[in-house]
């Protein structure tokens, strides 16, 4: 306790030099703020318990709101964890440190924001909610403090971040919080592992209470904690929140990290007194009195002059008093920034260079040359493009040589990663939200399902809940069979991604000028982007044919960067849509049915998969009396059949085909793969059936 | 045994390669190590050569042709009189009835025609055939044109060929006026220069690099048209009824070289003025580019031409097929001071008095 008052004393004397006092927001008494309007907690047992018990009185206020009704959804309170919560968040004072939490984030997010009155009245669904009612409890967002609700979720995305500060020359570092039970989680081992390659500065928090919603962890930790984190490189330490060094650790592990620029790792031991969530909790009550009984908090007030205690109680009453009036004079959130869709309109058409034309005959080249030549243009001409992946240095330059070359001209920006798809897109996103211009390869698109969670939970909930942040980042990666390949590296998953509210698709083809598609992608377009690319097309020559760009819609987000391609002929029979790898199939069937059944087709080529273009395409489509829907993938749930939905929607009367594999295993043999994947045969068919309907 | 000589694979990620150069043909005599073909992709060239002595029995490539990495080249044999191995049976035919092309199924369905109706000059039915039939026996269907000689008797040594399909839709709007409609025409001479005033006024301060002359003055037909009982038409079954549309098409003919085609404006009576203008420049833009989808050129209620830019000062449109109203505009008189704007009209619709009433509208400007 001496050491703790002699630092108590040195911090107040600084503090003495240049107090803020700030009167709004509503923050602890005694309390000061930096310029940033962060909350400066000195190491002072007063002041360390004032702050605890403010968080504490702010938690309890939340359980009480619910039990009376007042509150719906979930919170998930650190009541017994205060100090823990505060240790490592108050020993960042560097302006660009960042702090990234999970569901259990209050303790973090007021040490961070001292924003009493912004968190309860999220909590509530309040206009004064930090984010406007949008994120609730479990997702907070204040400058540099992120939260999400998905265990480990937040991990990958700390590194990226963390290398953002690295790459940028700032001495600011990242803190990511996870609990004792999401040492389960593999995420965190990718993330752990790819910070100590890289490295960069994050410093990994471990709040270890011993139990995981209901489970007690002794059961689902094997091994050793501490182990874990130096298994990678890390520097590890342990500490209980009970123990007055507990400051010092956390502050020596947090300049560490800063110091070294490597990551490192805290245990930090402490235990729940409250419930997981609001009611669930299976702990006896002798259980619960055994950790009253510890409760460092208490234990420190129990530490205090009796009338200095009391008086620190009666002002914390009074600052949960006005913050909860104040919270609840706020109305109720309303759908002011609701948005029906993830693209915002100013973005979405007039203010992006739509792509030129593909480049004419006389620059013929293939499409992996064009892929590999606008990667190269992008690192040339914006600095903060960055290109991850397995296996992209030179010699090898990826696995279907699209970044050859780029390693060796831009050492340091075309960057080979270990294998983790996961980690490697939750760090792109980080370098996205640092302001880099992120390119990630997937090496084949079936290990696309590895990445889905940064997508569906990370990617596109950023800029969806607070609408101020985007995340500018492309997942560039080779899809679709037809190479023998086999069951896990054939496949074309747009079906799937398509359905991600927020995640743009994209599907290049030969006839498109993919080098201008991915240059908008990564420069023009502010959302997370899926860029597929088939393995059949790197090799073959881009060339526009009679292909024109379909007029965009100005309803379309996206349709003009990202056109789709119309080839019509004097008197159609039927016209067919197609994408990706179906292109020359869709074509040479179209070439037998005019030869050998007289049929004149129109073919649409489809860029931008989703959102997908639907103003512009019912209008295309609108006057054929039958229309053929050709993919490579499999047909059910697919874009093929969004765009029936929309052409139903609108009240097309004609007759409709779907052209598709079926939902079964792509298989190697090349003879077996032709009989599944659809092929120039089954346009013909499918053709003819609509016409003859 | 005849031996195939594969496409190598040259580079492990090009499925593809191309045949830059053949150096054989079928029948020359072959010894190992002779050079047979070149193939190149971007990044490398190879020489596939013979493997041992023999003769060329077939080229299956051709030169400048991509081919796929494993398909065969080429097969050598023996000797120069072995035949190569059948290609494994080609691509499936699905025609479901190979006795007729698709397109022609779908003209004999068209047409409501049977099939051993239309004589064949090939092994299968034929468009061309269909169509050489239809015109030689016109339909009676309804929905086709009826032209009024079910017989021929050409009055000299003829040559006959189906129509165009621009010839076709000419027909079928002319076809349509005679023998549904009642078509009525009328005509007002009127003042032309508060509509060359309120359209210059216009493209002024719209900054438009057109004249929107015309527009605006079909624009102001679908305003009046519904109200003046011209936006309809009237379906003639066993008790003949009054159709009247909820919204005005309005159908404006653009001549693009040889073709003249009738674009139409949707909804045009709910679209304010710029909009339409806007619209149908668009459609006309089109047009001009031959690039209308059908969509775009169906579903007209009522219409709108003008053959101003050959100088003609009066013309007797023909309604196009559904159409109450189409509006004929021409060229003013020398001075400038006056023009005719002619009207044809269904006359099952409008009265005389109402079509006057309406043509009257039309020859002053709205206020814009
Ligand atoms: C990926 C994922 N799985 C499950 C959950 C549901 N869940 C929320 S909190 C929690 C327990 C987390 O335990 P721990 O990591 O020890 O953190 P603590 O709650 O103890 O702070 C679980 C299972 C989740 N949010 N995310
Ligand atoms: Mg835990």
């Amino acid at each position: 306790m001496d050491t703790l008052r002699r630092s108590v004393e040195q911090t107040h004397d600084m503090n003495m030099q240049s107090p803020v006092t700030v009167s709004d927001p509503i923050g602890v008494p005694g309390i000061a703020r930096g310029s940033d309007g962060r909350p400066i907690i000195p190491a002072d047992p007063a002041a360390l318990y004032a702050y605890a018990q403010a968080i504490r009185g702010t938690e309890t206020l939340l359980l009480d709101l619910f039990s009376k009704g007042q509150l719906s959804g979930t919170t998930h309170t650190c009541l017994g964890q205060e100090f823990c919560q505060m240790a490592v968040v108050r020993a960042l004072r560097h302006a660009d440190d960042a702090v990234l939490s999970n569901h259990r984030n209050h303790g973090h997010f007021l040490t961070y924001a001292g924003d009493f009155v912004g968190l309860v009245a999220e909590v509530m669904g309040r206009e004064a909610g930090v984010c406007g009612g949008r994120g609730g409890s479990q997702h907070m967002a204040f400058r540099h403090f992120h939260s999400n609700g998905v265990q480990a979720g937040m991990t990958g995305i700390a590194v990226g971040l963390a290398r953002a500060r690295e790459m940028d020359g700032s001495e600011g570092i990242v803190a990511v919080m996870i609990g004792d039970g999401t040492l389960g989680e593999g995420l965190l081992y990718e993330s752990m592992n790819l910070a100590s390659v890289w490295p960069a500065p994050v410093l990994f928090v471990v709040e270890h209470n011993g139990i995981a919603q209901t489970t007690e962890t002794a059961g689902t930790i094997g091994g050793d904690m501490l182990a874990r984190g130096a298994a990678f490189g890390l520097t590890t330490r342990r500490v209980s929140d009970a123990d007055p060094a507990l400051w010092r650790i956390a502050a020596e592990a947090v300049d560490e990290v800063r110091a070294t620029r490597r990551p490192g790792f805290l245990v930090i031991d402490t235990f729940r007194l409250g419930p997981h969530s609001k009611g669930d909790d299976l702990r006896t009550e002798s259980e619960i009195a055994t950790i009253r009984a510890r409760d460092p908090v208490a234990r420190l007030g129990d530490s205090l002059d009796s009338e200095r205690r009391a008086a620190i109680d009666t002002s914390v009453a009074d600052l949960i008093a006005q913050v909860a009036a104040t919270a609840a004079a706020s109305s109720e959130a309303t759908d002011r920034a609701f948005r029906p869709s993830m693209f915002p309109p100013p973005t979405c058409l007039s203010d992006i260079a739509p792509a030129p034309p593909a480049p004419p005959a006389t620059t013929a080249r293939s499409v992996r040359t064009a892929l590999n030549a606008a990667i190269g243009e992008l690192l040339n001409d914006d600095p903060r493009t960055i290109v991850m992946g397995e296996d992209l240095h030179d010699p090898y330059g990826g696995a279907f040589k699209v970044t050859a070359g780029l390693s060796q001209r831009y050492a340091g920006r075309v960057v080979s990663t270990p294998i983790s798809e996961a980690a490697l897109t939750g760090a792109a996103i980080g370098l996205a939200l640092a302001g880099y211009r992120p390119i990630v390869e997937i090496m084949f698109a079936d290990f696309l399902t590895l990445c889905a969670d940064q997508i569906y939970n990370h990617a596109v909930k950023f800029a969806g809940v607070f609408p101020e942040l985007s995340v500018p980042m492309v997942i560039r990666t080779p899809a679709g069979g037809r190479r023998g390949y086999g069951p896990t590296h054939s496949q074309s998953p747009e079906n799937i991604f398509a359905a991600i509210p927020g995640l743009t698709v994209l599907y290049g083809s030969q006839r498109h000028d993919n080098a201008a598609l991915l240059r908008n992608a990564v420069q023009h377009w502010p959302y997370p982007t899926l860029f597929l690319e088939h393995k059949l097309v790197y090799g073959a020559t881009e060339d526009p044919g009679r292909y024109r760009p379909l007029p965009a819609h100005a309803k379309d987000a996206g349709g003009a960067a990202f056109p789709t391609l119309c080839r019509r002929s004097a008197t159609p029979d039927a016209a067919i849509v197609t994408y990706g790898g179906m292109v020359p199939f869709v074509e040479a069937a179209g070439e037998r049915l005019a030869q050998e059944e007289e049929l004149d087709l129109d073919i649409l080529v489809l860029a931008l998969l989703a959102p997908l273009p639907r103003h512009a395409l019912i209008e295309a489509l609108f006057g054929y009396d039958a229309i053929v829907i050709a993919e490579e993938t499999h047909s059910g749930y697919g874009v093929g059949a969004e765009l029936i939905a929309c052409l139903a929607e609108s009240g097309y009367r004609g007759t409709i085909r779907r052209v598709g594999a079926p939902p079964v295993p792509i298989p190697s043999a090349r003879s077996l793969e032709s009989a599944v994947l659809p092929g120039a045969d089954s346009v013909v068919a499918a053709v003819l059936d609509a016409i003859a309907a | 045994m005849a031996q195939p000589v594969h496409a190598p694979r040259v580079n492990n990620n090009d499925d593809v390669v191309k045949v830059a150069r053949i150096c054989v043909q079928v029948g020359d005599a072959v010894a190992a190590g002779d050079l047979l073909m070149e193939l190149e992709t971007e990044k490398a060239t190879v020489d596939v050569e013979a493997e041992s002595d023999g003769y060329v029995l077939a080229v299956a490539c051709e030169q400048g042709q991509d081919i796929a990495v494993g398909a065969v080249a080429l097969w050598l044999g023996a000797t120069p009189d072995e035949a190569p191995p059948q290609a494994s049976a080609g691509p499936v035919t699905m025609v479901a009835d190979s006795g007729m092309t698709a397109k022609a199924r779908l003209l004999l369905r068209r047409h409501a025609l049977s099939a051993g109706a239309v004589p064949r000059t090939a092994a299968r039915l034929t468009a061309a055939d269909v169509e050489a039939y239809l015109a030689l026996h016109p339909p009676a269907a309804s929905s086709a044109p009826t032209p009024r000689r079910s017989s021929i008797e050409l009055p000299a040594p003829a040559e006959t060929s189906p129509l165009s399909s621009t010839a076709r839709g000419m027909l079928a709007t002319v076809t349509w006026q005679r023998d549904h409609a009642a078509a009525a025409y009328l005509e007002l001479e009127y003042d032309p220069r508060p509509w060359e005033a309120a359209a210059a006024a216009f493209m002024r301060e719209r900054r438009l690099l057109f004249s929107p002359l015309l527009s605006l003055m079909a624009h102001r037909l679908a305003q009046f048209a519904h109200n003046a009982g011209a936006n309809a038409t009237v379906l003639e079954g066993e008790t003949a009824q009054l159709v009247r549309y909820k919204q005005a098409n309005l159908g404006f003919t653009v001549q693009a070289g040889e073709v003249l085609y009738f674009c139409v404006v949707n909804a045009a009576d709910t679209l304010a003025a710029s909009d339409f203008v806007h619209k149908l420049f668009y459609l006309q833009r089109r047009a001009m580019g031959h690039n209308l989808t059908s969509a775009e050129m169906r579903g007209a209620t009522i219409g709108f031409t003008s053959m101003a830019r050959w100088g003609v000062r009066r013309h007797q449109p023909v309604l196009a097929p559904n159409t109450g109203v189409m509006i004929a505009h021409s060229a003013s008189a020398p001075d400038g001071e006056s023009a005719i704007l002619g009207m044809t009209y269904d006359h099952r619709l409008l009265s005389g008095f109402d079509a006057v009433r309406l043509l009257k509208t039309l020859t002053q400007p709205g206020s814009y």
